[in-house]
């Protein structure tokens, strides 16, 4: 069973491999399978019609020579010398009290119709008409068979005039007719069936080829009139910039014109959102910004060193905390343009930030790095790793990693750690560790999303992962040429 | 003293400029406040200022065409004081002749500071290195750019420096073969005095030296003048 499920799935596998996956490919095959089946079926039908004409053909000779074998013993005085000779030479009839049609025989009740109209015009009467066919002819009727001599077949007017003088195909088959007189007694013949098929096949394929090149080429043109326009509208869509101010060029045919109108006027409408948001995102940060500031000078106010000094952090968290919501929001529309940075000066530009501070974070120097980044996004994006690993460990071990095109900046600290089914959710905006919303604890909860949010937007990403011996390792992954 | 500096500050907004204003006038300086760029105008015709301060977003004339009518016009300085921390502004507003640029909220004692450094710089007469003074410097393989306070290696890759690091840097470059002793560093960086036992400078060089020297336990470009302080060696050209 299993076997057999494995097999199926492999020849689906086969089935779907040979499904070409551009729409001009998948037209073109489905158009190529319909012609098959249609020229198929038409094959069927003319080789079907063919069948019953060598039916015809054969029951015809065999009604005149029932109708011819009939004739002569009617003149035939009877008690005449040889007579009975003769009218086997000629007929081959058989005469008997039985037909040679027996009931368990198919019978062919067109074939008999037309018999009996023939036998009527020929002004003989029969009281009952059999016909049928046969592949096999049973031993006592093998004596009174017409047709199968070769000669007979190449001199039939009828193979003569088709211009075959080639040998006569094979036999397919008989065909019996049996006649009742009035006396009771049945006249039996039977008559070869030609196959004739071959030149049939070949006017097939001859057809069927030249059908393909009328349709399929023209199809193939269609569908690159179709196709292009699509696949331009494909990539457009793929690297669609907010702001892209040129319009696709509408082509192809009205219905995909109609769909890059679409398109057109839909990132226009995109492009303006994203406009709007940038305008009200500037007017928030400003606003909010000035209270904030004017907040800031009157703390200045505050006699009491502690309180002063706490009402400070308190301004500068809430200032933190409104950049990583502008970065994140305006990330991927930023003006800053990315240069080659030396990563050792950058982590250090920080580590001495956070040691300035007084907290613990180690860098060794090591060898010169550079990377293509946008420096003030990345230095954002570092500043929020260490942090965290500060608030949750008591310091932070910094160390960078060459691996291939990859340049890895571990930030590894010695704190709890985060269980494995969490790691995911810690890069959910506004979700912490201890989850809890104390702001006692700082950061503003999207530091993680901003700085993942920051590495692919390099092209890289942040990878957590726990330490083998316990704390966490954040790694943010920069691509380098 | 009997010269009191005279600052003109102009900001839209009330609640900013009013203490703020309070706070600069408790530290002793002479305070004008404008609402808008044409009472800042009327006010500039009407006094001598030391200083100007600047919000870029004002309805009406903006901060930084205000900005370009000072600079044409006078020889004030100008710190802009903007919300929009978008690097692109803050290259604008040099390339425009501002000496400095601060972003909201900001601590005033930083602020004070920095118009201290601006008016030293100004009583010296010295150029503006923030500022119109052009690119840049180039020494010892090195190119310090002034438009986007940036350091550049011989590969040119970018080395990232602390606010503090670059204006310390630019101090020497700015004068070099020249020695700084830790006064005139603290004074032309952050506006103030050293404390006794003040290490700030000492941390900032071997800091600055770690980036940019090629063995910084024997510096080859900031060297250390004994007795006297910090000099910047070799020849420096100024873009």
């Amino acid at each position: 069973m299993g076997r057999w499920l494995y097999a199926r799935r492999g020849s689906q596998i086969a089935v779907i491999r040979l499904w070409p996956r551009s729409l001009v490919g998948q037209l073109l095959l489905i158009v190529a399978m319909m012609l098959l089946l249609a020229q198929g079926v038409n094959s069927f039908l003319l080789y079907r019609g063919a069948q019953s004409q060598n039916l015809i053909e054969s029951s015809t000779a065999a009604v005149s020579r029932i109708a011819f074998g009939l004739d002569r013993q009617a003149n035939d005085r009877p008690g005449r010398r040889g007579g009975a000779m003769r009218a086997r030479r000629w007929g081959q009839l058989k005469y008997g009290s039985e037909s040679a049609v027996t009931d368990g025989m198919n019978r062919l009740p067109e074939l008999e119709a037309r018999a009996g109209q023939a036998f009527a015009n020929m002004g003989i009467g029969f009281s009952d008409i059999r016909a049928t066919f046969t592949r096999n002819l049973t031993a006592d009727m093998s004596g009174h068979l017409i047709g199968a001599n070769r000669g007979e077949w190449r001199n039939n007017p009828i193979n003569r005039s088709m211009g075959d003088k080639r040998m006569p195909p094979e036999t397919r088959g008989y065909v019996i007719i049996s006649a009742q007189q009035a006396d009771g007694q049945w006249v039996s013949i039977a008559s070869v069936v030609r196959e004739r098929t071959p030149l049939m096949i070949r006017t097939l394929l001859f057809q069927t080829i030249t059908i393909y090149l009328l349709m399929l080429i023209p199809l193939i043109l269609l569908g690159r009139y179709i196709s292009r326009p699509l696949k331009s509208l494909t990539a457009r869509a793929h690297n669609f910039q907010p702001g892209d101010s040129e319009d696709l060029a509408e082509q192809g045919p009205p219905d995909t014109r109609e769909l890059i109108r679409a398109f057109n006027a839909m990132s226009g409408r995109v492009s303006s959102m994203i406009n709007e948001k940038d305008v009200m995102l500037g007017a928030i940060g400003h606003d909010l910004r000035t209270p904030l500031a004017a907040l800031r000078v009157r703390v200045e106010n505050v006699e009491d060193d502690i309180e002063r000094e706490r009402m400070i952090a308190g301004i500068e968290d809430i200032d933190h905390t409104l950049d990583d919501i502008l970065s994140l929001a305006r990330l991927g529309r930023s003006a800053e343009q990315a240069d080659p940075v030396d990563i050792r000066s950058l982590i250090e530009t920080i580590v001495d930030e956070f040691t300035d501070l007084g907290h613990e974070v180690h860098y060794q120097r090591g060898d010169k790095q550079s990377a293509l980044i946008r420096e003030t996004l990345v230095r954002r994006a570092l500043r929020n790793l260490i942090g965290n690993a500060i608030l949750y460990g008591k310091a932070a071990d910094i160390s960078v990693e060459k691996s291939g095109n990859k340049l890895m900046i571990h930030v590894d600290d010695d704190g709890p750690g985060i269980a494995d089914d969490k790691i995911d959710a810690m890069f959910e905006p506004f979700l912490r560790g201890d989850a809890s919303r104390n702001r006692a604890t700082g950061g503003s909860g999207l530091g993680l999303t901003l700085a993942r949010a920051i590495a692919r937007d390099h092209g890289g990403d942040i990878i957590l992962q726990n330490r083998e011996k316990g704390g966490l390792r954040a790694t943010l992954e920069l691509p380098i040429k | 003293m009997t010269h009191k500096i005279h600052i003109l500050l102009v900001d839209d907004e009330a609640s900013l400029r009013e203490p703020l204003a309070e706070y600069l006038i408790k530290q002793g300086y002479k305070v004008q406040q404008a609402s808008d760029a044409s009472i800042a105008r009327s006010l500039l015709n009407a006094y001598d200022f030391d200083i100007t301060l600047l919000d870029i977003m004002m309805p009406g004339e903006d901060g930084l065409s205000l900005c370009r009518f000072v600079t044409d016009k006078t020889d004030i300085p100008v710190i802009f004081i903007s919300a929009k921390t978008e690097e692109t502004e803050r290259i604008i507003g040099l390339e425009l002749g501002a000496d400095d640029y601060i972003t909201k909220p900001f601590s005033p004692r930083e602020l004070v500071a920095r118009i201290k450094v601006i008016l030293r710089r100004a009583e010296r007469g010295g150029t503006k290195p923030l500022g119109t003074s052009g690119g840049g410097y180039q020494f010892s393989g090195w190119t310090l750019k002034s438009d986007k306070r940036s350091l550049i290696d011989a590969d040119g890759v970018n080395v990232s420096l602390s606010t503090g690091e670059y204006q310390m840097l630019l101090a020497l470059v700015s004068r070099a073969g020249k020695v700084l002793n830790r006064d005139q560093l603290l004074d032309i960086t952050q506006g103030r005095e050293a404390h006794a036992f003040d290490r700030a400078v000492d941390n900032q060089i071997s800091r600055l030296r770690r980036k940019i020297e090629s063995d910084p336990k024997n510096p080859e470009i900031i060297k250390t003048v004994w007795g006297g302080g910090y000099m910047l060696a070799g020849e420096v050209k100024s873009l």
